[in-house]
């Protein structure tokens, strides 16, 4: 019976992911407006549907959280079927594996800032600026040195990581909004500092960085027919699944813990023992050497950065992306970042009014989810705790 | 007074100065190992600073302290907490949002081993170290109200007051220390939940022989029933000191509490 159960439950659980995994590929074949809103009436109905159907609404999810490395399995399989799927459903369908691969960089940032603001409380208004760093020190030094991609991506990582490091020392004791004052003003400082310094490129920025090429496979190699873009989905599904791993990891353990206490309030965090400065500035440096591993991805994969791809729009979007999401909610913080950058490519179709739209959708988000998409729930390190918390401790 | 006790905390003329209003003045107190101790004052006679200021909040303007001998002033709060003195606060300073778990793990950040490395590649060693402080606080809140074993994940923020103040003193108890200091733990209960406090307090004594705790308290009753020695602030000096029946007789102490006249006759 029991057994049998189960069979059931993984049934349900493959069901409802390879359902979601074609609607969202159906969404991204049609190019109409038509799509959009019955995409935007579809989410709404179900929203609602789950607001009327409680209960069985939580039979239908009960699953996933009881069989939870299944239900990612499965997830993970057809996210690497994607690339062969999608050019017999889609007609562009390289342009959207590139957004995808763009939406994986976004969550990789939006990882790291939700580690240091939704995690921790740091508020960050220069990613864009760090992924910048990521993104330059990978470039220069695939151009000038030659160096592999193995070395660069995580050199850039530590570059980006150093740099936050130099920031927070100064700013060490300054306590609440200084430190997003401080990062807003060192996000406009290095966006100038780039557009002027001429040994990387000025306002033309580097051009011709060298692709990913591990071990001699260069990752401009078409596979079995399929664009090159397919070799760098892989990478960052890789890379980006490690990077979910980590985080999810750091989530269920003393660092979690002692970061949202510090997040909530930092006082009593003292009165705990915990040395907050010394805390908060290794969080803001493990959050920025994401930032940077994914910048070094998109200079290696685009192979033109320039200053203007590191605006202060950029980190305003991946703070947006934390806030909707939901602050310190791994799958939260995923959820916003396809709905901010795969959403705004769909409305190109109705032009002029795909601001308007897309600021529309954000209010109605706020509305109806004051807390962000999904807000963080209970820290419940592993199942056994949570077994022996359920018998009563026992 | 016994002198066969052994003072585990003493003050050193400790002098709290807010610009040109004196909190504390001339502060000598001792604590004896294992006591109960209470303070009492009216409202502003320096009790909480008193606190804030031996456990590293307030950098103390003039004086010294010292805890087992070894010298605290000036110490970061952290520190302090590490060396085994640990607090509750007079309004509960909990996290609303996390869970009961959470709120009394978090006190074992002094004794906690896994850093960084082991929570992403040692999972084992973090899950067993984990599992071993629920153990503790499961144990805990047995002692205390077992109801809210079952609510283990529950937001703290859903519970009732005394039971917020429970999860309170267990995230101070859980760490082991040697002093725990609880600032006016009764503060806004009604009689009934003032009197299971009571208990509790006698349970958290019973729980660990070896602590000492001293106690910051308005209500009388509390005070009169759980702390074994009391000291008298007004106007953050020390007016009396001794046995609850010797304080609440003393002339300066209902003073304090009742005007100059009253105490006249």
């Amino acid at each position: 019976m029991k057994k049998e159960n189960k069979f059931l439950d993984c049934i349900k659980i493959i069901l409802v992911e390879v359902v979601a995994f074609f609607l969202f590929l159906f969404f991204l074949k049609v190019e109409s407006i038509w799509t959009v809103i019955v995409a935007i009436l579809l989410v709404a109905l179900i929203y609602f549907l789950s607001k009327i159907y409680k209960e069985k609404f939580q039979a239908l999810l009960e699953p996933f959280s009881k069989y939870q490395n299944f239900a990612i399995g499965v997830l993970f399989i057809l996210l690497v079927l994607y690339p062969i799927i999608s050019p017999l459903m889609i007609v562009h369908s390289t342009y959207w594996t590139l957004i995808l691969i763009q939406t994986g960089i976004y969550i990789m940032i939006a990882l790291g800032l939700n580690f240091q603001l939704g995690s921790t409380g740091m508020m960050n208004l220069a990613t864009a600026a760090f992924y910048g760093i990521g993104a330059y020190t990978a470039g220069l030094l695939a151009l000038k040195l030659g160096w592999s991609a193995l070395i660069t991506i995580p050199l850039a990582g530590l570059a980006a990581a150093f740099a936050g490091l130099l920031l927070v020392i100064p700013i060490y004791k300054t306590k609440g909004h200084y430190l997003a004052l401080v990062t807003l003003a060192f996000g406009f400082m290095l966006v100038l500092a780039a557009d002027n310094i001429e040994i990387i490129g000025g306002p033309q920025g580097l051009k011709n960085i060298p692709p990913v090429n591990i071990f001699g496979y260069s990752f401009l190699t078409n596979i079995g027919g399929l664009h090159f873009y397919t070799n760098y989905y892989y990478l960052v599904l890789a890379l980006l699944g490690i990077t979910i791993l980590v985080f999810a990891r750091l989530f269920n353990s003393w660092v979690g813990l002692t970061s949202a206490y510090i997040r909530d309030d930092e006082l009593a965090a003292k009165g705990c023992g915990i040395n907050t400065n010394f805390r908060k500035l290794i969080v803001f440096v493990v959050g920025n050497f994401f930032m940077g591993v994914a910048g070094a991805l998109y200079a290696h994969m685009i192979g033109f950065i320039s200053p203007p791809n590191f605006q202060f729009a950029q980190s305003l979007l991946i703070v947006a992306i934390v806030i909707i999401g939901g602050m310190d909610n791994i799958l939260g913080v995923i959820i916003a970042s396809i709905l901010l950058v795969v959403f705004p490519e769909k409305l190109r179709v109705v032009t002029e009014y795909r601001i308007f739209l897309y600021g529309i959708l954000l209010v109605v988000t706020l509305i109806l989810r004051p807390r962000g998409i999904l807000p963080f729930g209970p820290r419940k390190y592993d199942s056994s705790i949570l077994k022996f918390a359920r018998k009563g401790g026992s | 007074m016994a002198e066969e006790k052994k003072t585990i905390f003493y003050t050193e003329d400790i002098e709290m100065r807010f610009g040109g209003l004196y909190a504390l003045k001339n502060i000598n107190i001792k604590i004896y190992e294992n006591e109960i101790l209470g303070m009492i004052g009216p409202n502003g006679s320096g009790k909480t600073t008193f606190f804030n200021v031996i456990t590293g909040f307030y950098k103390p303007t003039k004086g010294r302290f010292y805890f087992m001998g070894e010298d605290l002033t000036g110490k970061e709060p952290y520190d302090i907490t590490r060396k085994g003195i640990s607090r509750t606060y007079q309004t509960s300073r909990l996290c609303l949002d996390l869970t009961i778990l959470d709120n009394i793990l978090i006190g074992t950040y002094p004794v906690q081993k896994s850093g960084y490395i082991d929570a992403i590649f040692n999972r084992k060693k973090l899950i067993k170290e984990v599992k071993k402080h629920t153990e503790r606080a499961v144990h805990l809140l047995n002692i205390f109200n077992p109801n809210l074993v079952e609510k283990l994940f529950v937001p703290v923020g859903s519970l009732p007051h005394i039971d917020r103040r429970r999860v309170e003193i267990c995230r101070a108890m859980i760490a082991e220390p040697k002093l725990i200091l609880l600032d006016e733990p009764s503060a806004g209960m009604n009689a009934d939940e003032t009197q299971e406090l009571m208990d509790d307090i006698e349970k958290v004594r019973k729980e660990m022989e070896n602590v000492t705790i001293m106690i910051i308290e308005h209500d009388m009753k509390v005070i009169s029933s759980v702390s074994e020695r009391v000291i008298a602030l007004n106007f953050g000096q020390v007016i009396a000191e001794g046995t609850y029946e010797e304080v609440s007789h003393d002339k300066e102490v209902i003073e304090a509490y009742l005007g100059k006249e009253v105490a006249n006759g």
